[in-house]
């Protein structure tokens, strides 16, 4: 898994010098991750494939944004599939500085420990998503892997818009809490 | 937000970076905290505990390989050429060629370094090609002379054909009268062998151009209709 790291982080770098075959073979690596990122965000196949093709795209010309840091790089492009595809469900008009912001390690952490703690991250998410009540766990992670919107996670979970907002911003409090620990 | 007005800023700034984070944001208040995120250091840092908290949910995306379609319309996009492409058949390939002299160098320089794979790089060095168009006419051509057979591979880029009509491919050396190389199409590739008459002066600055004939091309061997497109051959 480490050395799995090692590798994407060092096909972004070579794309960043454009060398096309380490594009290729990002893509062979990456897409269907990034894929399952687009299809289930936009639910919509055509749509998802269309989104994937514009993603790589992006990556192919940002990815001297990309810092090799103390975060695994598949986190860095899944997060540009993610936005990429929040912006079309939203209808929000495409940045294409969203990238610089996608994950921003170089002055934000520069902290050698961090790979380290990323390990337990998923144990810590878990841990500290239990913490929560399940219906206000499960309005985060809609939020975070279906790109939910407030009126839709209100909808789903039948209560009142701003009723979900309150929830939800009471849960990130305690979120961050535990998190932070 | 009224129900969390007893809140301080620093607490809604952090629950605004949590929703950007999460995207939850309309799209006026994510394109804000966007400009705010550029010139703040603190709310990036704190964009990036969420960002890394949240990014170990990335496992819950199912991997779901995508079609090859996708890959081929990706590579046409962003290199011009999709891979099952031949080198020859590289429609965008030949339309930098046709742009001008200058394009033609730079695709020249860029053609070498590329090194197509089944294409002698010698034998490429010593191509000669022409870029053969007008201005006023969406007719054209690309040509390039293979020596091996004495002919020249034409390739139409752009152009119509026109009822009751023939396009015409001409070289003219110098100020010989132009030799007729017979009726191209306008929407294909040919293999046109270089007339005798024309071959023995062929090369570098031969003028090739083509004219809009009659139906069969001219018939006496000379142009009678105008030039609607034409170019000089150049090495590459």
């Amino acid at each position: 898994m480490a050395s799995d790291t090692a590798d994407i982080s060092h096909l972004i770098a070579r794309c960043a010098l454009r060398d096309r075959q380490a594009f290729r073979d990002l893509y062979t690596r990456t897409s269907s991750k990034l894929f399952g990122v687009t299809l289930r965000i936009l639910r919509d196949r055509a749509e998802a494939e269309e989104a994937l093709q514009e993603v790589y795209v992006k990556i192919w010309q940002r990815a001297d944004r990309y810092v090799a840091g103390g975060y695994s790089p598949i986190s860095w492009l899944v997060a540009v599939a993610r936005n990429h595809s929040l912006d079309l469900l939203r209808a929000r008009k495409p940045q294409g500085d969203d990238i610089d912001l996608a994950l921003d390690v170089a002055d934000a952490q520069p902290n050698p420990e961090q790979a380290e703690a990323n390990r337990g991250e998923r144990a810590r998410i878990d841990h500290c998503l239990g913490q929560l009540e399940a219906d206000k766990a499960d309005a985060v992670r809609g939020a975070y892997l279906d790109g939910f919107s407030y009126e839709e996670l209100s909808e789903r979970h039948k209560v009142p818009l701003n009723t979900m907002r309150t929830w939800l911003r009471r849960s990130l409090l305690k979120l961050r809490e535990c998190l932070s620990q | 937000m009224s129900d969390e007005a007893n809140m301080s800023g620093a607490d809604e700034d952090g629950f605004l970076v949590a929703e950007y984070a999460l995207g939850l944001l309309s799209p006026a208040e994510h394109a804000a905290l966007q400009e705010r995120l550029r010139r703040e250091p603190a709310l990036r840092a704190d964009l990036s505990f969420w960002q890394a908290r949240l990014s170990s949910l990335d496992s819950e995306f199912a991997e779901t390989p995508a079609p090859a379609a996708v890959w081929n319309r990706l590579e046409k996009r962003l290199f011009g050429t999709a891979a099952s492409t031949g080198f020859w058949n590289s429609l965008a390939l030949w339309r930098g060629l046709a742009g001008t002299a200058a394009a033609v160098a730079v695709v020249a320089v860029g053609v070498n370094i590329m090194t197509p794979r089944g294409v002698d790089p010698k034998l490429f060095a010593s191509q000669l090609v022409a870029a053969i168009q007008a201005n006023g006419t969406d007719v054209s051509f690309v040509a390039v002379y293979d020596p091996t057979t004495a002919s020249v591979r034409l390739t139409a880029l752009s152009g119509s054909a026109v009822p009751e009509k023939d396009f015409e491919l001409w070289a003219i050396e110098g100020s010989n009268a132009p030799v007729s190389m017979g009726v191209v199409p306008v929407n294909g590739k040919i293999q046109v062998k270089i007339p005798a008459a024309a071959l023995s002066g062929f090369g570098e600055g031969t003028i090739l151009a083509v004219t809009l004939e009659q139906k069969g091309g001219s018939p006496d061997g000379k142009p009678k209709g105008e030039i609607v497109a034409k170019g000089a051959t150049t090495a590459i």
